[in-house]
C-alpha cells in the first residue's frame, strides 16, 4: 500500500529534481573533501554550510507549499514550527557542550549557570539523547500545530484570519522566547554548539555531511510531499480550497482534511529548522520574527505555488540573491526584497515554476494541435498512394 | 524639563519682586548673610533663624546654597557669596542682588560648614519662608515638605499659614501637614486623634509613611486609632491602585484604537489586508519630526502649535501615500486578500527601508509642547497630560470618522461601494476613486495617528512593525467591519492587558492577551459584533 | 396540522416541524413545517426572501434553527449534526450558482464525489477500482460529460457546469437530493433535458427542487410548496397552488 502510494509520485519532473538533489548530495561533499583548496572545482566549507541552509529553506517553503499551494491556507506561522525545531536541536546540542562551557559545568548550560538556576528545568531532560532530539523537533511543531489547527479549523476560521492568528500565535512565541525565564536563553538563544553525535560541527566533514542530511531529507520530503498530493487525498486538499463549502457538502470533513496537512507540513518545518541550526550554528528568539514567515510565503510564490518545485527553486532564487545582494549593496537588499513581493503578486501570480510549466504546457498543446492538423493533411493527400 | 521651567520662573519672580522692595533693606540683609560666614557651627541655628525672620524672599536662594553646600565666604574680607564650581575655580555670585562676580580659585574661600541638624534647620526655615511666599506654586512646594518631614517646631507656623491661606490645594496640603506635625508634636492625645482622622481621610502614600513611622512611637491609646486609620488609607489607596489601572488601561486603548482605526477602514470595510498600515502611522511620526524640525530652525515661537500644524500635513501626506499605493498596487488584487498581504507587506519593507536610508535608522527626537508635558492628580490618580490628549484626540478622530461614514454623501458612497460593488456602480458611483479614496482616508488616519503616537513613543524607521499586529488584533476582535467594534475591541484590550500586567509581568501579559484573542477567535470567529445571516458568507 | 405531522414523522424520509430561525431580528423561517416522503420529487416556490436556501442550510446542517425540529429517515436528528455528517448520511445539495472544482478534470470531480469513505487515510491511499471506473463511466453518460472527463471543469459551459454538479451529486448516491435553481442560466432545450435527467433521477431517490421558473415546475408535474415570509403557504399540485388566492397575492401577482 505505501509502495503503490509512493510509487505515484514517480513523474518525471520529479525524478529529475530527486536525482539532482541526490547528485548533489554525493557531489558538494567530495568537492569539498576531496578537492585541495586552490583546485578549480573546489567548494570552501563555508560555501558548503551556505548551500545547505539553502537546502534547509527549501524545505521549510515545501512545507509551507502543502498547506497554501494545495488547500489555500496562509500560514504565517511556518517560521514558528521551523524555529521550535530549531530549538529542540539546539538543546541537544547545548547539552552535547557538557563541562566545555564557560562556566565549566558538566550538566547545566552556560546562560542557566549565569542566572543562578541550580538544577536542569523539566523540560530539558532528555534532550542529552539525539533519538529523543530527534523525536522532538517532529513531535514539538506537529503538536502545538495539531492543537492550534484543531481549534481553528474546527472554529472555520479562514483566510486571512486564521492567516492572522497564525502571525498572532508566532508573535506570542517570539515573545515568549525573549524572556529568560523561560529557560531557552533569552536575547541570546542557543549557540557555542561543539559536538553533534560525537563529531566536531566546526570539521569539513560535518559540515559535509550536514549538507548531504539536508539534501537528501530535502528529497525525502519531496517524494512524500508529491505523493500526498498526487492521491485522492490531495485531490481533496486542492478541492478544499477551491470550493470548501461543497467539499463539505459531498461529506468529507473538511476540518480533518486541513488539520492532516497542516500537521505535516509543520513537521516538515520543524524538520528544516533542526537541520538549519547546526549549520548556522545558532537559534534565538529572532526566529520567530513575523517577517520570518512572510518571507518564507514569498520564497514559495516566486516558485510558484501548488507546483512542487516551485518552492524550492524560489527558496534557492531568493536567498541565493539575499546573499549576493546584502554582500554588495546591503542597502538595496530591502528594496529589492520588497519590490519582489510586488512584482510577483502582480505579475507572476504563478510564481517562475508554474509560468514556465503552464507555458511548456501550451506549446505542447500547440504542437499537438499541429500534429493533428499534420495527420489530417496527410489523410487527405495519402489515400490515393494507400490505394 | 517641567520641573527646570518652574524653578526658573519663580526664581524670575523672586528677582523681580527683590527689585521693586527696592534696597532700602540691603545693608541689613547684607549683614545678617555676612554673618553666617562668622559663625560657628553650633551658632548657625541662631543666624538662620534670623535670615528667616526677616521674611525676604532674597534669602531663599542664600538658604538654598547653604543647605547644598555652595555657600563660601571670602577668605580676604569674610563677603559671601553663592558659587558654582568650574573646574578648580569657582563662580561667584552676589547673594543680596545676584550679579555675577567672577570666578576665583577654590583656595581665596572658605566654605561655610554644615552638619545634618544645620540642614535641618535650613529646611524648616525654608518651609516656613516659603509658606508666606506671594507665589501659591511655592507656599504649595513648602507645605508638601512639610508633610514630608513633620517638624514640631513649625507647627505653629503652619497653623498661622493655614489661617491666611486662600488656595485650595495649598490649604489641602498645609491641612495635611499640619496633622502630620501634630502627631509629632506634644499636644493632647485629642488632638491627634483628630488629626489621625483627618489624615485618613486625606489619604495618599504620605499620609501612609507617617502614620507607620507614628504607629511605633505613639503611646498605646493612639495605636488603635492608627491602625484603624492605616486600614481605611490602604483600601484607599486599593481602590485608587484598581482607578490608576483602569486609567493606564484607558490610555493603552486609545493607542490601540489610534493605530487600529485606520486599519478599521482599510482592513473592516474595504477587506485589504495593509501590511504596510504600520509604516503610515511611521511616516506620520517623522512628519511630526519634520515639521518640529522646521519649527525649531526658524520659528522656535511656533513650537506648542508644532503637532496643530503636523496633523493636516500627516493626513495629506500618508493620504497621498495611501492614494498612490492604491492606484499602484492594490487596485489590481481587489477580491484576492491573501495576494494584498504579501504585496502591501512588499510595500512596507520599502517604506522602511526609503526612511531608514533618508532620516538614519536611529530614533529622531519629537518633543512634547508645553500642553503634553507634565501632569495633574485627581484624587489618588496621576494623570499625565500626553496621555489625557491622546485618548480625546483619539475619540473626536473616531467620532469624526464616525460622523464621515454614517452621515455624509461621501460615506453613504463608501458604504455602498463596500456592500454591493456591481450595484454602486451602476447606479452611478465612480467605484475605482471611491475604493482610492477610502484607502487614502484610511492610510490618512493612520498617519494622523502617528502624529500622536510620536509623542509618547520612539521614533524610528520600526515604528510602524509594533502596532501591525496589535492593530489587526483589535480590529479583528471587535467585528470587522463595525467601527463601535473597534472602539470597544481597542479598550477591553487595552484595560485586560493593564489589568494582567501587575500579576504577569508586562511581557507575560501581553502573552496572555494575545492566547486569550486566538482563543476568542476560535469561539466567535467574525469578532464581537459580528454581522451575522446569509449575506455574511457570500 | 401538527397532530397529522407527527403521525407522518416514523415513515417519512424528512420531516420538518415548527422550524424558526432569525438573523438581526429578522425571521427568515418562521414556524416551518413539512415533510417529504421517500421517493417524492417536491418542487419549492416563493418569492424572494421567502426563506427558500434558508431551509436548505437547516436541513444540510449549515445553519442552526433557534427552534424547531428537523428529522431524517424518521429519528435522525439534523440539528445535531454538521454538514459533512448529514452529506454522509445521504442528503446531497445542489447550490444555487453552480459549484464544481475548477482547477479538477470531470473525472476527478466525479471521483472526489463517489460514495466511498472519506476520511484523511482512507483518501491517502485510495486507488481506482474497476467498480469504481464503471460507476464514473455510468454518470458521465448520464449527465452527457462522457466526452470532456479529461477537461478542466474550469472550462465547461453554465449549463454543462449545472449537470457536472449534478452528476457529483448522483455519485453521492443520496437518498435525498436538494435542488437549488436547477435551470437558473439555462437553455430553453436545456431546462427541458434538465426536467427529464431530475425526473429519472426521482425514481430512485427524493428530490427537493427549488425554482423559479414556473414552466420548468408544470413540466415536472409534481407536488408543489409555496413558501412565504418563512413559513408554508399552499401545498398541492401546481394547478390548484397556482389558483390559491393568496399565493397569488404574494407571489404570482394578478
Amino acid at each position: 500500500m505505501i509502495t503503490s502510494f509512493l510509487l505515484k509520485s514517480l513523474d518525471r519532473s520529479i525524478v529529475v529534481v530527486v536525482a539532482i538533489l541526490l547528485g548533489l548530495a554525493i557531489a558538494i561533499p567530495a568537492l569539498n573533501l576531496l578537492t585541495a583548496p586552490d583546485h578549480p572545482l573546489h567548494v570552501p566549507t563555508f560555501l558548503v554550510s551556505l548551500f545547505g541552509k539553502y537546502l534547509t529553506y527549501a524545505l521549510l517553503a515545501l512545507a509551507l507549499d502543502l498547506v497554501w499551494g494545495f488547500c489555500g491556507i496562509l500560514s504565517l506561522g511556518h517560521a514558528a514550527f521551523f524555529a521550535l525545531g530549531g530549538y529542540a536541536m539546539g538543546m541537544y546540542l547545548m547539552r552535547q557542550i557538557g563541562a566545555r562551557g564557560s562556566y565549566g559545568n558538566p550538566l547545566l548550560p552556560d546562560f542557566m549557570v549565569f542566572l543562578n538556576w541550580k538544577e536542569l528545568p523539566w523540560f530539558w531532560q532528555g534532550f542529552d539523547m539525539f533519538w529523543f532530539a530527534a523525536l522532538m523537533v517532529v513531535l514539538v511543531p506537529g503538536l502545538l500545530a495539531f492543537v492550534f489547527g484543531w481549534f481553528a479549523f474546527r472554529s472555520r476560521v479562514n483566510g486571512v484570519y486564521l492567516s492572522i492568528i497564525t502571525q498572532a500565535m508566532t508573535y506570542a512565541l517570539l515573545l515568549a522566547f525573549f524572556r529568560n525565564d523561560m529557560g531557552f536563553g533569552g536575547n541570546n538563544g542557543l549557540t557555542d554548539f561543539k559536538d553533534i553525535l560525537g563529531f566536531n560541527i566546526q570539521a569539513d566533514g560535518t559540515r559535509a555531511a550536514l549538507f548531504a542530511a539536508s539534501a537528501l531529507t530535502l528529497a525525502l520530503c519531496l517524494v512524500l510531499t508529491t505523493a500526498i498530493v498526487r492521491s485522492k487525498y490531495g485531490k481533496v486538499l486542492v478541492a478544499v480550497r477551491d470550493a470548501e463549502s461543497r467539499t463539505r457538502f459531498l461529506g468529507y470533513r473538511v476540518e480533518h482534511i486541513k488539520l492532516f496537512a497542516f500537521t505535516v507540513s509543520a513537521m516538515m518545518a520543524g524538520i528544516a529548522g533542526a537541520l538549519y541550526v547546526p549549520q548556522v550554528g545558532i537559534i534565538n528568539p529572532g526566529e520567530f520574527e513575523p517577517g520570518n514567515s512572510i518571507e518564507v510565503v514569498i520564497w514559495t510564490a516566486v516558485g510558484g505555488r501548488g507546483t512542487l518545485i516551485g518552492p524550492i527553486v524560489g527558496a534557492i532564487l531568493v536567498n541565493g540573491g539575499k546573499s549576493i545582494f546584502t554582500a554588495a549593496f546591503p542597502e538595496f537588499w530591502l528594496f529589492a526584497l520588497g519590490g519582489l513581493f510586488v512584482f510577483v503578486t502582480l505579475f507572476l501570480p504563478k510564481g517562475v515554476v508554474g509560468t514556465a510549466s503552464a507555458y511548456l504546457a501550451r506549446r505542447k498543446a500547440h504542437r499537438r494541435a499541429a500534429d493533428a492538423e499534420n495527420a489530417r493533411d496527410n489523410l487527405v493527400a495519402e489515400p490515393m498512394a494507400a490505394e | 524639563m517641567y520641573r527646570i521651567l518652574q524653578t526658573l520662573l519663580i526664581t524670575l519672580c523672586l528677582l523681580v519682586s527683590a527689585h521693586v522692595t527696592g534696597l532700602r533693606a540691603a545693608d541689613d540683609l547684607g549683614a545678617l548673610i555676612s554673618a553666617l560666614g562668622t559663625a560657628k557651627l553650633a551658632e548657625l541655628d541662631d543666624r538662620i533663624a534670623a535670615l528667616a525672620k526677616s521674611g525676604d524672599p532674597r534669602v531663599i536662594p542664600v538658604l538654598e546654597a547653604l543647605g547644598e553646600g555652595n555657600l563660601y565666604a571670602r577668605k580676604a574680607d569674610g563677603g559671601v557669596f553663592l558659587t558654582t564650581e568650574k573646574g578648580t575655580n569657582l563662580v561667584l555670585v552676589d547673594p543680596l542682588d545676584g550679579a555675577d562676580i567672577g570666578e576665583v580659585p577654590k583656595g581665596e574661600l572658605q566654605k561655610i560648614k554644615v552638619n545634618n541638624a544645620v540642614r535641618r534647620a535650613v529646611r524648616s526655615a525654608l518651609g516656613g519662608l516659603t509658606l508666606f511666599s506671594a507665589d501659591a506654586e511655592a507656599r504649595l512646594k513648602a507645605a508638601q515638605s512639610m508633610r514630608q518631614t513633620p517638624n514640631a517646631g513649625a507647627l505653629e507656623a503652619i497653623e498661622t499659614a493655614l489661617a491666611a491661606e486662600k488656595d485650595a490645594a495649598v490649604r489641602k496640603t498645609l491641612d495635611e501637614a499640619r496633622a502630620v506635625t501634630l502627631l509629632v508634636s506634644d499636644r493632647p492625645d485629642d488632638d491627634k486623634r483628630a488629626a489621625i482622622k483627618a489624615l485618613a481621610e486625606g489619604g495618599g502614600r504620605e499620609a501612609l509613611g507617617v502614620l507607620t513611622s507614628a504607629l511605633s512611637s505613639a503611646d498605646a491609646s493612639l495605636k488603635p486609632d492608627i491602625e484603624a486609620a492605616l486600614q481605611r488609607i490602604e483600601q484607599a489607596q486599593a481602590f485608587w491602585n484598581a482607578g490608576q489601572n483602569v486609567w493606564y488601561g484607558l490610555s493603552l486603548g486609545s493607542v490601540l484604537l489610534l493605530a487600529a482605526i485606520g486599519l478599521a477602514i482599510t482592513f473592516g470595510v474595504m477587506g485589504i489586508i495593509n501590511m504596510a498600515h504600520g509604516e503610515m502611522v511611521m511616516l506620520g511620526a517623522y512628519t511630526t519630526f519634520l515639521v518640529q524640525d522646521v519649527i525649531r530652525g526658524s520659528y522656535p515661537a511656533l513650537f506648542d502649535w508644532s503637532l496643530a500644524i503636523a496633523l493636516p500635513l500627516a493626513f495629506l501626506v500618508t493620504g497621498i501615500v495611501g492614494l498612490a499605493i492604491e492606484r499602484s498596487v492594490i487596485r489590481f488584487l481587489y477580491g484576492r486578500p491573501l495576494e494584498t498581504l504579501l504585496a502591501t507587506w512588499g510595500i512596507s519593507l520599502i517604506l522602511q527601508q526609503s526612511v531608514r536610508s533618508i532620516f538614519g535608522p536611529t530614533n529622531r527626537e519629537v518633543g512634547n509642547p508645553s500642553w503634553m508635558a507634565g501632569a495633574f492628580e485627581l484624587g489618588g490618580l496621576t494623570i499625565t497630560w500626553n496621555r489625557l490628549w491622546i485618548i480625546v484626540f483619539a475619540l473626536a478622530v473616531f467620532a469624526a470618522l464616525l460622523f464621515l461614514l454614517k452621515r455624509t454623501s461621501m460615506g453613504l458612497r463608501m458604504r455602498a461601494v463596500t456592500q454591493n460593488r456591481h450595484m454602486a456602480s451602476s447606479m452611478g458611483i465612480r467605484t475605482p476613486w471611491v475604493d482610492a479614496l477610502t484607502f487614502a482616508l484610511g492610510s490618512g488616519i493612520a498617519g494622523m495617528a502617528g502624529v500622536a503616537l510620536s509623542q509618547i513613543d520612539n521614533v524610528s524607521p520600526n515604528l510602524g512593525q509594533g502596532y501591525i499586529i496589535d492593530s489587526f488584533m483589535v480590529v479583528v476582535f471587535g467585528g470587522v467591519g463595525n467601527l463601535w467594534g473597534t472602539l470597544v475591541g481597542a479598550f477591553s484590550l487595552g484595560i485586560l492587558n493593564k489589568f494582567l500586567e501587575p500579576y504577569a509581568g508586562a511581557v507575560l501579559g501581553k502573552i496572555l492577551v494575545l492566547v486569550l484573542i486566538i482563543l476568542f477567535i476560535q469561539k466567535k470567529p467574525r469578532g464581537l459584533f459580528a454581522l451575522k445571516g446569509r449575506a455574511v458568507e457570500a | 396540522m401538527n397532530q397529522t405531522i407527527s403521525q407522518t414523522k416514523p415513515k417519512s424520509l424528512l420531516y420538518l416541524d415548527g422550524v424558526s430561525v432569525s438573523f438581526d431580528g429578522f425571521k427568515a423561517l418562521n414556524s416551518l413545517s413539512f415533510v417529504i416522503e421517500p421517493g417524492e420529487l417536491r418542487a419549492i416556490i416563493g418569492p424572494n426572501g421567502a426563506g427558500k436556501t434558508t431551509m436548505m442550510d437547516i436541513i444540510t446542517g449549515k445553519t442552526r434553527p433557534d427552534e424547531g425540529q428537523v428529522f431524517f429517515k424518521g429519528d435522525i436528528d439534523l440539528t445535531k449534526r454538521d454538514e459533512a455528517e448529514i452529506a454522509s448520511l445521504g442528503i446531497g445539495r445542489k447550490f444555487q450558482k453552480p459549484t464544481v472544482f475548477e482547477s479538477h478534470t470531470i473525472w476527478d470531480n466525479l471521483e472526489l464525489a463517489l460514495n466511498r469513505s472519506r476520511g484523511v487515510f482512507p483518501t491517502l491511499f485510495y486507488r481506482l477500482t474497476a467498480g469504481d471506473k464503471a460507476r464514473i463511466e455510468e454518470i458521465l453518460s448520464t449527465v452527457r460529460l462522457s466526452a470532456r472527463r479529461d477537461d478542466l471543469a474550469a472550462n465547461l459551459s453554465h449549463g454543462q457546469k449545472q449537470w457536472l454538479e449534478i452528476g457529483m451529486l448522483l455519485a453521492q448516491e443520496p437518498e435525498l437530493l436538494l435542488v437549488d435553481e436547477p435551470v437558473a442560466g439555462m437553455t430553453d432545450a436545456e431546462t427541458a433535458e434538465t426536467a427529464i435527467l431530475l425526473k429519472e433521477i426521482a425514481r430512485t431517490r427524493s428530490v427537493v427542487v427549488v425554482e423559479h421558473d414556473m414552466g420548468f415546475i408544470r413540466e415536472l408535474g409534481v407536488k408543489v410548496t409555496c413558501l412565504a415570509e418563512g413559513a408554508v403557504l399552499a401545498e398541492g399540485s401546481i394547478d390548484f397552488v397556482s389558483s390559491d388566492a393568496k399565493v397569488i397575492e404574494n407571489y404570482l401577482g394578478r
